[in-house]
């Protein structure tokens, strides 16, 4: 019986394991495959080839793919860049912005005939539902194609999460030792700053997490609001099109370098993951 | 003349339409441990709170050190306060939960390092100096907390129960350590629990607290031996006073209490004070040791029936039945008692309390 239930449960994790990683296998080997392979279904690539990622590094050249097929490609720098500098800003915003108002509503009274389950607002509605609006706001202030403009409504449209990731945190929290900080001659502001902000620093670094990696991959509005200076990277993943249709290898190869930043900050960070992802147990 | 420390003058507060506290007066004296007391929900946190300036009173002042501090934050009060629990900060080690209130001072370094040595001596914290406070046991927690908040030296140490949910032998020690660190420093302390033992053994003064009213303020002794209601009565004591309702009865120059069936002869009540009350329904207080208990008929005894013996070791609880109440008495003596035997029933003289059943009120305490 329980040999069964061993089996059964190894099973079920294969399963899942197989699910979670043979996407990004089949994307690794398809980065190394030449042309001719890419609609092929063997795993191996039989003829490896680094073209795909040198590719990425072209800028604006004309590039033979295969015989007869050409392709004008642009660099995924400077979108990288954009990609980081809009993600790693909106995040802060929004981590900062989200502490700040959960502590208040945790610590006093939450605002007006809604609290605060009217910040939820944004996310009830589908995410297209914006973009209209979004984009003729945006044009009329002269947004569109701007770091700015993405970095408002990234962290405008993400505050919500780290707001209730943060609130469950601090709520857990006992007064009593802003309090205790207070009777020993702090003020209010420094007791958080000294007492509370030191023991939810898992919870901001985990909230981040979360909010950069759902900001990285934003397509929607990145594709409505950005034009030259201003792409971001899953945009730009869309422009590896020639004249011999979707290059698919320097697609693959582009989603494998952009990985690698959330995998850096993943390595970095793990220690507050355990602690964040766990919810809590703060008090040690 | 006694300096005060801390002066509660008046002090009103209301969450809603629940009133906590209910207009208190009460003063605590320099090198005093004060103790409020009363069952939970009674207003003596609340009271300790609008102290520490945690909430702000409706009406009334606080004094502190002769300066009004009414209308200052907590952190310009000069007080301490220990919480029941969460009294440390779990992320700072021992040594910096201790030197935090003085870092914020802006002490010298040498001079914190000293004081928290010292501190940590005293309170036989040193082998734990560098140990992170999340991970002690809840003793030591409290014990680090009272550490951090002497340490600053305050006017006054606000003590929210600190040690309820200690275990009860450790509670033991650390009441006793409570107390020697108190006399030894020379501090000022209010504290509040809802454990009459506890405010019995280490109090110089007791104020005994009941819905948002301070009913009496004294010594534990004073307290105890003079309840000056029903509910201070009641709630001093450990078994429970027992409390008869019955008719004042005067006759051939005796006090009685008529129970209908038994008369209960009342030794040494001075007559004069009850002028009013003779024929008229009260409420008689005794304690379980001021009842003498034999199974001989003695001078002046009524009988009952013995319908439970508890025996603790050094004393006895014998519950005995009467006909209409229930007696709780106490008996040093191991006495070979058996459920259900007849045993004989005598109030020792002088020791009897006599209230008032409408306002529960003791009548022999009366303007004297």
């Amino acid at each position: 019986m329980s040999m069964v239930s061993k089996i059964l449960r190894v099973a079920a994790l294969a399963i899942f394991m197989a699910w979670l990683i043979i996407p990004i296998t089949w994307t690794i080997s398809l980065s190394f495959k030449p042309y001719l392979e890419w609609r092929a279904a063997h795993f191996w690539p039989k003829d490896p080839t680094l073209l795909n990622y040198k590719i990425l590094f072209y800028y604006e050249r004309e590039i033979t793919i295969t015989t007869g097929g050409t392709a004008l490609t642009k660099p995924m720098i400077p979108p990288l860049i954009n990609t980081l500098i809009v993600v790693g800003v909106s995040t802060v915003i929004a981590v900062i912005i989200g502490f700040f108002t959960a502590y208040g509503a945790s610590r006093y009274n939450s605002p007006g005939p809604f609290g605060l389950y009217f910040t939820l607002l944004t996310r009830m509605v589908p995410p297209a539902t914006f973009v209209t609006p979004v984009l003729v706001y945006y044009r009329t202030i002269g947004f569109i194609d701007s770091h700015l403009g993405l970095i408002l409504l990234y962290a405008a449209a993400t505050v919500t999460y780290s707001i209730w990731i943060l609130k469950g945190f601090i709520d857990q929290i006992p007064r009593e030792w802003e309090e205790a900080a207070v009777l020993e001659g702090l003020s209010p502001l420094r007791a958080m700053v000294r007492v509370t902000l030191p023991l939810v620093k898992s919870a901001l670094v985990v909230s981040g997490l979360f909010i950069f990696l759902m900001n990285y991959s934003e397509f929607l509005f990145a594709l409505v609001l950005t034009t030259m200076k201003a792409v971001t990277l899953p945009v730009h993943l869309t422009t590896y099109v020639g004249a011999a249709g979707a290059l698919y290898g320097a697609q693959a190869a582009c989603g494998i370098i952009a990985s690698i930043p959330p995998l850096i900050i993943g390595y970095v960070i793990q220690r507050h993951l355990i602690t964040g992802l766990t919810f809590g147990m703060v008090r040690a | 003349m006694t300096e005060v420390s801390l002066r509660v003058e008046n002090l009103k507060k209301t969450f809603g339409k629940t009133i906590a506290v209910d207009d208190i007066t009460f003063e605590v004296r320099r090198g005093e441990l004060f103790s409020l007391l009363g069952p939970s929900g009674c207003g003596k946190t609340t009271t300790l709170r609008c102290i520490a300036g945690l909430e702000k009173p409706d009406k009334g002042r606080v004094i502190i050190g002769g300066r009004d501090v009414t209308d200052l934050p907590p952190q310009k009060r000069n007080v301490g306060l220990v919480f029941q629990e969460y009294a440390v900060f779990p992320h700072m080690t021992v040594y910096e939960n201790i030197a935090f209130g003085l870092r914020i001072k802006n002490l010298p370094k040498d001079e914190i390092h000293r004081r928290v040595l010292r501190m940590a001596e005293l309170l036989n914290l040193e082998e734990h100096l560098n140990i992170r406070a999340g991970k002690l046991t809840l003793a030591l927690m409290q014990r680090v907390a009272l550490a951090r908040s002497i340490v600053v030296e305050p006017e006054v140490l606000l003590l929210d129960e600190p040690l309820t949910l200690v275990d009860a032998k450790i509670k033991e020690t650390m009441r006793r350590e409570l107390r020697r660190y108190q006399k030894e420093l020379g501090i000022t302390i209010l504290h509040v629990t809802h454990d009459q033992l506890e405010a019995m053994m280490i109090s110089d003064r007791i104020g005994v607290m009941c819905q948002g009213k301070i009913l009496q303020i004294g010594t534990p002794i004073e307290i105890y031996d003079k309840p000056n209601s029903i509910f201070v009565a009641r709630f001093i004591g450990s078994p429970t006073m027992n409390l008869i309702e019955g008719r004042l009865e005067q006759w051939d120059g005796k006090l009685f209490l008529d129970l209908d069936s038994v008369r209960i002869l009342l030794y040494g009540i001075p007559s004069e004070k009850l002028g009013g009350y003779i024929g008229r329904d009260v409420v008689l207080g005794i304690r379980p040791e001021d009842i003498e208990i034999s199974t001989q008929p003695m001078e002046g005894s009524f009988s009952g029936k013995v319908s439970l013996i508890e025996s603790s070791g050094n004393k006895l609880e014998v519950i005995v039945e009467l006909d209409s109440v229930t007696l709780n008495v106490l008996s040093p003596l191991r006495m070979d008692l058996k459920v259900g035997q007849l045993v004989y029933l005598k109030m020792r003289p002088m020791k009897a309390h006599i209230f008032d059943k409408t306002t529960e009120k003791n009548i022999m305490l009366k303007e004297e």
